[in-house]
């Protein structure tokens, strides 16, 4: 998706004036970009101390891990003081859950819909593709009533639930859009060979899926980990998600405010998606392409 | 294409996800709808009140917050259209310069990874009138810089649209590569040998080359801003006042602190016009796109 096309070797040039102004501008536009990453990082390190005195830039006079020590064991966010790594384990509860069951509801979904002659395939398609734009606000309420008469509500199952059903319309549109090329003949012949429904997916749409799964496991583990307004929402007494944890701890400040812990709270609950970023960037790319229609 | 062996198990197997659309979207959908037409209150009254069926709407238009949001929305829009411009520059430079090519998409990509709740704590920490940006231009000397916008209603606005031109630029960006490489490189070599400058080679032949890629771009620009909200609760939380409320935000707002369901039902269903007023286009834009695209192959 991301490759070009076709590339004509290009004649080995030495670097001319014009590359080395380009490479230039776009370095100062990628130091403008690391500002805040900047500003967090070094902010989290300092003292309160060293913070009051106002050089927002400045490295720490004396690095101490105190503040992140704090943010983890000790910081209070609404009524609790226990850190953030409730907020932590929550999301790893929330997320692990999520992931399964979106993906695996989506891709059976997806697979269905591409290779499985159904009459209202179309309709449903188009009724996905609608859906996938919806704003959450029309459908919170309802979805709020939904999981209070199932008795979920407040729960780690209601997130879940309502991650699995949000993501569904995305998700099968890209599955389903990555298994229709795949070429008829493989399929007939497997047919052929036993013709099962869940025999074909498991022998042959799985191993395939490889790299597509790749990349809707790493686009949900984004949005699944920084969602805030469903876990908000749907989460109860003990079971938010760090990002909410974080924004009490931000939002609600009682006396002084510890910049530093802040600063390492917000660090602490970006870590987990920026090290999979970095790790597997090219996938990410991918899954924006894909993902495109998201928004 | 289609297998007909197996009529029953894929039927089956589509049974939950049809499931979900059914009760999740389309009865939510049209529920949040019945209800804005209601006088339903803190819980829902299932009589459509006939005597002023509009009445929640009437209220909406009147509400100085609905209009400062909608105000927001714009103004947010054109803003955040910002970060399509910055998005084709650093493409089209990226594109242009292959060197670097991976680091640079990295380095401008990571804050998509990032919470936006994160990233409203970093802006707000910058624009920290004690000890951010304000305070070290005026330690440098700079007296009157003022760079307190979070806390001024007629400026809360333009921080929110710097953090969020700095959170999506990246995207737009790798949308931008991805069209340009699209683009055949002939092109370089005919303008070059008819001495066209490349500034007006960009203008005059890749940017209207790239109209499909800037028109997605723009329609996936006006849906996000449509679902803002994290970037607004993080930064100023609707504050200073109401000054940075947007559809989002009010319709929340209306249903969690005011516990008005028919009320935030009405604003939640202007919110679903306006995507669909954005949305249509987009339909459009692909069947004009396969029409092009067909004629184009004959």
């Amino acid at each position: 998706m991301t490759d070009a096309p076709v590339m004509y070797p290009r004649k080995p040039q030495r670097i001319k004036g014009r590359s080395i102004a380009i490479i230039v501008f776009l370095s100062m536009a990628a130091l403008f970009f690391c500002i805040p990453l900047y500003v967090l990082v070094v902010t989290s390190f300092k003292e309160m101390e060293q913070i009051r005195e106002g050089a927002i830039f400045s490295l720490p006079a004396r690095w101490t891990w105190e503040a992140w020590s704090y943010a983890w064991f000790d910081a209070c966010s609404g009524l609790t003081c226990e850190g953030l790594r409730q907020g932590f384990w929550n999301s790893v509860a929330i997320l692990g859950p999520s992931l399964v069951a979106s993906i695996a509801l989506s891709m059976v979904t997806g697979y269905a819909l591409a290779l499985w002659k159904m009459k209202w395939a179309g309709t449903f398609l188009f009724v996905l593709f609608l859906c996938a734009f919806v704003p959450f606000q029309i459908i919170m309420y309802p979805l709020i009533r939904l999981t209070v008469s199932l008795g979920i509500y407040g729960s780690m199952t209601a997130i879940v639930f309502v991650h699995t059903a949000l993501a569904l319309p995305v998700l099968t549109l890209i599955f389903r859009n990555f298994y229709k090329d795949i070429p008829e003949d493989i399929i007939k012949a497997a047919v052929m060979d036993s013709g099962s429904f869940w025999r074909i997916f498991i022998e042959i749409i799985l191993p395939m899926s490889g790299n597509i799964l790749i990349v809707v496991l790493i686009m949900q583990i984004t949005s699944i980990w920084n969602d805030y307004l469903i876990g908000v929402t749907f989460g109860g007494l003990g079971t938010k998600p760090m990002t909410v944890h974080l924004a009490n701890m931000v939002t609600v400040s009682t006396g002084t405010v510890s910049y530093n812990v802040n600063m390492a709270a917000a660090l602490l609950t970006a870590i987990p998606p920026l090290v999979i970023y970095f790790v597997l960037g090219k996938f990410f790319v991918q899954g924006i392409a894909a993902g495109a229609i998201k928004g | 294409m289609g297998l007909r062996w197996s009529r029953i198990t894929p039927q089956l197997a589509m049974l939950p996800a049809v499931a979900i659309m059914v009760t999740a979207f389309l009865g939510s959908i049209g529920w949040t709808i019945f209800m804005s037409f209601t006088r339903s209150r803190r819980l829902p009254e299932y009589v459509i009140d006939w005597d002023r069926p509009f009445r929640q709407y009437e209220r909406l238009f009147g509400d100085a917050g609905w209009n400062i949001s909608l105000n927001n929305l714009v103004v947010l829009a054109f803003g955040s259209a910002l970060a399509i411009f910055v998005g084709f520059i650093l493409a089209a430079l990226i594109e242009r310069e292959r060197r670097g090519e991976d680091f640079f998409r990295t380095v401008f990509l990571y804050p998509l990874a990032v919470s936006l709740i994160v990233t409203g704590v970093a802006w707000r920490w910058i624009f920290n009138p004690q000890y951010g940006i304000q305070h070290l231009l005026q330690s440098m000397g700079f007296e009157n810089a003022s760079f307190n916008w979070l806390n001024d209603p007629s400026t809360a606005m333009y921080a929110i649209i710097i953090a969020s031109v700095w959170q999506s630029s990246g995207f737009y960006m790798a949308l931008m590569l991805a069209g340009l490489k699209g683009i055949n490189t002939e092109i370089w070599s005919a303008a070059r040998i008819d001495g066209v400058g490349l500034f007006r080679v960009y203008i005059e032949i890749i940017i209207p080359m790239m109209k499909f890629t800037f028109l997605t771009c723009a329609i996936l620009l006006s849906l996000g801003v449509i679902k803002a909200f994290d970037i607004i609760l993080a930064m100023t939380n609707g504050g200073p006042g109401q000054s940075t409320w947007v559809p989002a935000y009010f319709t929340i707002n209306a249903m969690s602190q005011k516990g008005n369901l028919g009320y935030a039902s009405a604003a939640a269903t202007m919110m679903l016009l306006i995507t669909l007023a954005v949305f249509l286009p987009l339909v459009a834009l692909t069947a004009w796109q396969q029409r092009v695209a067909k004629r184009g192959a004959n």
